[in-house]
Parts: structure tokens; C-alpha cells; sequence
């Protein structure tokens, strides 16, 4: 088989762009404004503005409305305060890192409990509790409940597993309900494998690209 | 069920006084006291206070993956990349795609991984991701159908982490992408696909 | 330095968050041997312990900010160091935990009792060794380092109920271990 190499980039020196600059061109000019007081709120509560800047360009990559997009921010505006206020209430001292506010808004994004965010999070003191939180999002979506999922969640972050592993381990338990078995079944075999879960197969190898972004001030939504 | 006296457990948990036991159950208590105490005297390890201070001490540097670095430092676009790093990128991607997931890869970042995408979508003719990890720009990353069956395909060197995205197929259908297993609410009465890259380096 | 006038752990901890990282050598000291026995307990090796200890007091530092109770400074520390073994025996490529020092030889200048409490010690660490390794946290917790069921709740992340059947689990177990040995 011919291997081509492929490697398409668009690169641009991004870092430098002021807030207006970013969004001049990619939102509707009467929105950008608000936008960028909306911005400036966020940054005096310490909370991260880089997943405020995101949702309005990607309003208008999507040829939203001005009022919509405005709509948006607003709600991911709550959306980081709310984070914010539950990883005070879970134990963490303030201020939050960028990077574990925008952890909690995914995870509440994904229907995630705040009960079992804060389970997740007090057990995970001075440590990143990003993937634990995606992989009890991703048994939460198949029907497992907050609990059960971060009760299994939890015994492998006891048993020493930690970032993808964890993603690995509710792979493991969705996999066991396609095979047919119950939840509580699924839960039981993955509990006595642990911390014996297998990894997903390497990706095939094939053309590459790569994906340029800006990069911002907690912008991403870290892996760990 | 237990096999000792239930006692036992109540004068060490400290609801009861050992007086209350009889002889051959406060010897089983002694017992067990006494190898806690020379698990609680065994030789004392050396301290590690010197190591730790050592550490706080030293300046931290700063965390950034060469994908960062390659962002902030303004640069020509890869066509117009200076030779060596022409040359040291495809060797980099040639090793990515030669070499199995755990071999050392140059061009992929401790902080860097590999998304592949794969899509139905016959009789288009164009077909996009466009996410997060491209500032929601459409045209960066191009999902390909060499086949002309309909399926596009594309592999992608993301930072690690969760990305939201959806494809854009001929320039104006926003889809989600239906294998992506993870999905979100994009706040504009849609759903973006949810990705989560891993690391190539584990 | 006696008791009485020792700092608080709350108060150190304000004057490590206050700037004063050299303050952090106090909680350091006072930590220390609790941790590293602790540590050694549950990997089987002082190195490990050392290298899980060290580890775990620099996260704790880097961290210290979101220490909720500084009064529970201890048991804050104690998860810290409690989630590094864990992350330290995953990685190892056998499940199986042994001491990797063998017991000191006796001295012959030795009295008769030091070598005495030599042989015991081998055999209760004998005996602990077969016990799970949630067991062997437990016991150790609760009769090594002396917390109590709420302190080691805090430290594990574990359910009082949890931790109380793990504690008499291991006791049955390490008695039926000892009795055998006799």
C-alpha cells in the first residue's frame, strides 16, 4: 500500500489576536461588544474566557443569530460560575484552576449530577479529575446510574488507575451491556477485573493532518 | 461472618474495656496490639525532606507542548516550511505511520494524539471537521473519500484532551458525527460530537 | 521545640500559603515517618515508599491551596500519599507485593530479645502480606498510624461502614495468621 503523507496545517500566529480581532469577522459586529463585556465579567470572577470566546465564534461559524449567540454566552457564563461554586463546595479552596472549571462544565454539560461531580472531585484531592469525570459521563449515557458509575469509577482510581485507563475501564463496562448482560452484571465483572481492563487497539496508520487553534487562556478542555 | 468474638472488635474499636473480656480473649487483643506496635517500630526509613525541598526550590519550567510552541512562534505555512523542518516533519510523520503506537513518535507531542474520522456521506463533495480544536474555522482539517464510496476518512494530530466538533459537508450541512459514541449540547438547540484524544506517548 | 509552642498545622499551612515555603519543612517533619511507614506498608519496599512519599508531599505543597481543613492537614496528606502507592502498584508488572529487603541478620552482640522481636516482626509481616491490599491499608490506618474510623474515612475516601469491616477482616486474618505461627 502507498503511504502518501499528508499534512495539511494552517497555521497563523494567533496567540498575540486581542478578544476583538479574534471575533471581528466571525460573529455579527453588533454582537461583539457584548460579547466582549461578557468577557471582561468573566475574567474579573477569575473564571476562564477562553470557553466564552469559543461558543460565540462557533455561534457564528454556524450563522446564528446576534441575539442567540449572545444568549450562549451568557449561558456558558452561568454555566462557569456554577462550576466554579461547586468545586468550592466540593472542598477545592479557590480560586479554581481554568482548566478544572471547564472540566465541571463538561461534565455537567454531559448530565452528570453534581452530587457525583462532587464525589469525583473530593476523592481526587490535588490531582486532575478530567477523565474520571468523562468516564462516569460515558456510563451515565448508557443508562448506568451517577452512582453506580462513579462507585466503579472511584474503585479503579483506588486501585491506582488514573487518566485514560479510566476511559478504558467504563469502555470495558459499556462493552459488557452490548454483550447483553445487566447493568449490575456489567458493574460486577469490570469491578472484579480491575485493574486488568484492556486498552482500546492502536488508531490504523494512514494519512496525517494536523489542526491549528489559537491558543487562550484555559481554553482547552484538558485530558487528565 | 466472624470468626473471632465480636469483643475483640469492640475493645479495639474502643466500645468496650478489655477488663469486660475474659483471659484468652484479651491474649488474642495483646496479640494483635503487639504486632501493630513492632509494624509501628520497625526501622526508621530515611527522610525524604531534603529531596522534597529540593524539588520546591528549583524553578518550575513551563509546560508547553511542541504543538504550543509551533502556535506562538510565528512561522510560514507548512508549504513554506524551512527545509529542515520540511525534512524533520516527514520523518516525524513517516515514523508516526511506520512505527507501532508505542515507538517514540518526533512529531507527536507528550501532550498530543491521533483522531481519526470516518463518515458516510455519499454523493458529497466536500466534507469538514470543524471543532474547537480549529477555532470552529471550516477548510483546516478535510476529511477525504479516495474511493468514491462515499465514506470520508481522515486522521488528525489533536492536543490530548476533549474537543467538541461536527462535520460540515459541502460547505453548509452542519452534522453531527454519528460514530463519535459522545455528544453534548451546543447551546444553539444542536449537538456537537464530543471527542477525547489520548496521548500516543502513554 | 515542645509542645506547646509548635505551630498549629493550620497555622503553618497559612505561612506556606502566606510565602514561606521553607515553613513547609515543618509539616514535612512531622509527617514524614508516619507516611513513609505507612507507605512501606503498602508497597512492600522503602524505596517505593521514599520515591511515593516524596512525590505525594510535593503534589501536597503545589496543592496546599485547596486543603479544605487545615486542622485535617494529616489526613489530607494521608490520600495524597494513599493515591501515589496506588498509582506506584499499578504500574508494577506483577500484583504480587514483597519486601525487598530481607530481615536485618542477627547481630550476635544482639540480646536475645532484639532477636526475638526480629523473628516476630518478620512474621506479622508475613502475615500481613496476605491480606488484599484494602486490608492491609485498613489495619495499618487504624492500629499503626492510630486514626480513627473518621480520620481514615477522610484519608481513603472510603465509608466508615466500608473501612470498619476491612479493619475486622484484617484482624481476623492477621490473628488466624499469628496463632498459626505460635
Amino acid at each position: 500500500m502507498k503511504l502518501a503523507l499528508l499534512v495539511l496545517c494552517v497555521a497563523s500566529p494567533l496567540a498575540a489576536q486581542s478578544l476583538r480581532t479574534r471575533l471581528e469577522g466571525r460573529v455579527p459586529a453588533a454582537s461583539i461588544p457584548v460579547i466582549d463585556s461578557l468577557v471582561q465579567v468573566a475574567a474579573r470572577e477569575s473564571l476562564p474566557t477562553d470557553p466564552l470566546v469559543q461558543k460565540a465564534v462557533e455561534g457564528g461559524a454556524k450563522h446564528v443569530s446576534s441575539e442567540r449567540i449572545v444568549k450562549a454566552v451568557e449561558l456558558n457564563l452561568d454555566q462557569l460560575r456554577r462550576a466554579q461554586e461547586l468545586l468550592r463546595r466540593a472542598g477545592d479552596t479557590p480560586p479554581a484552576t481554568p482548566a478544572e472549571v471547564i472540566t465541571v462544565v463538561s461534565a455537567r454539560k454531559r448530565g452528570l449530577a453534581d452530587s457525583v461531580i462532587a464525589r469525583i472531585v473530593a476523592a481526587l484531592p490535588g490531582e486532575p479529575r478530567g477523565t474520571a469525570l468523562h468516564a462516569v459521563a460515558d456510563l451515565v449515557a448508557h443508562h448506568f446510574s451517577g452512582d453506580s458509575a462513579a462507585d466503579l469509577i472511584l474503585e479503579a482510581v483506588h486501585q491506582g488507575l488514573r487518566g485514560v485507563r479510566l476511559l478504558d475501564v467504563s469502555s470495558a463496562a459499556i462493552q459488557e451491556t452490548q454483550r447483553g448482560h445487566t447493568h449490575a452484571e456489567a458493574l460486577a465483572r469490570i469491578r472484579s477485573e480491575l485493574p486488568n481492563v484492556p486498552a482500546p487497539p492502536p488508531p490504523p496508520r494512514t494519512t496525517v493532518q494536523r489542526a491549528r487553534r489559537p491558543v487562550a487562556s484555559g481554553g482547552q478542555q484538558p485530558l487528565h | 461472618m466472624s470468626t473471632i468474638d465480636p469483643r475483640i472488635h469492640q475493645v479495639l474499636d474502643g466500645e468496650i474495656q478489655r477488663e469486660a473480656l475474659p483471659p484468652e480473649l484479651r491474649r488474642q487483643v495483646e496479640l494483635l496490639e503487639a504486632a501493630a506496635a513492632l509494624l509501628a517500630a520497625a526501622p526508621k526509613a530515611e527522610s525524604v525532606e531534603q529531596r522534597v525541598m529540593a524539588a520546591l526550590r528549583r524553578p518550575a519550567a513551563p509546560r508547553r507542548s511542541r504543538l504550543v510552541w509551533w502556535l506562538v512562534t510565528p512561522r510560514a505555512i507548512v508549504l513554506r516550511m524551512r527545509p529542515v523542518w520540511t525534512l524533520a516533519l516527514a520523518a516525524g510523520l513517516a515514523l508516526l505511520t511506520l512505527l507501532p503506537a508505542r515507538v517514540s513518535r518526533p512529531d507527536v507531542g507528550e501532550e498530543e494524539g491521533i483522531a481519526q474520522f470516518v463518515a458516510r456521506f455519499p454523493g458529497a463533495r466536500s466534507v469538514a471537521v470543524v471543532g474547537s480544536f480549529n477555532d470552529w474555522r471550516a477548510g483546516s482539517i478535510a476529511l477525504e473519500d479516495r474511493d468514491h464510496d462515499g465514506v470520508w476518512r481522515g486522521v488528525v494530530v489533536l492536543p490530548t484532551g476533549a474537543h467538541e466538533y461536527m462535520f460540515v459537508v459541502d460547505g453548509e450541512r452542519w452534522v453531527a458525527d454519528p460514530l463519535a459514541g459522545r455528544y453534548v449540547a451546543d447551546d444553539f438547540g444542536r449537538e456537537n460530537s464530543l471527542l477525547i484524544v489520548r496521548p500516543v506517548l502513554q | 521545640m515542645d509542645v506547646a509552642s509548635a505551630p498549629s498545622d493550620a497555622e503553618v499551612v497559612a505561612r506556606v500559603l502566606g510565602g514561606d515555603r521553607e515553613a513547609f519543612g515543618l509539616v514535612i517533619r512531622r509527617y514524614e515517618p508516619g507516611l513513609l511507614r505507612y507507605a512501606a506498608r503498602m508497597l512492600g519496599s522503602r524505596d517505593a515508599a521514599a520515591d511515593a512519599v516524596a512525590e505525594g508531599l510535593v503534589r501536597a505543597y503545589r496543592h496546599l491551596a485547596s486543603c479544605r481543613d487545615p486542622a485535617r492537614l494529616r489526613t489530607w496528606l494521608y490520600r495524597i500519599v494513599a493515591n501515589r502507592c496506588k498509582s506506584h502498584l499499578a504500574r508494577r508488572a506483577t500484583a504480587d507485593v514483597s519486601l525487598d529487603e530481607a530481615p536485618p541478620v542477627a547481630d550476635p552482640r544482639d540480646t536475645e530479645a532484639a532477636v526475638e522481636r526480629a523473628e516476630q516482626l518478620v512474621l506479622v509481616e508475613r502475615a500481613l502480606r496476605t491480606l488484599s491490599p484494602e486490608k492491609q491499608e485498613a489495619f495499618v490506618l487504624k492500629h499503626v498510624e492510630g486514626m480513627s474510623y473518621e480520620e481514615m474515612a477522610a484519608a481513603t475516601g472510603e465509608r466508615i461502614p466500608t473501612l470498619k469491616m476491612r479493619v475486622h477482616r484484617a484482624r481476623e486474618a492477621l490473628l488466624q495468621a499469628l496463632e498459626e505461627y505460635r
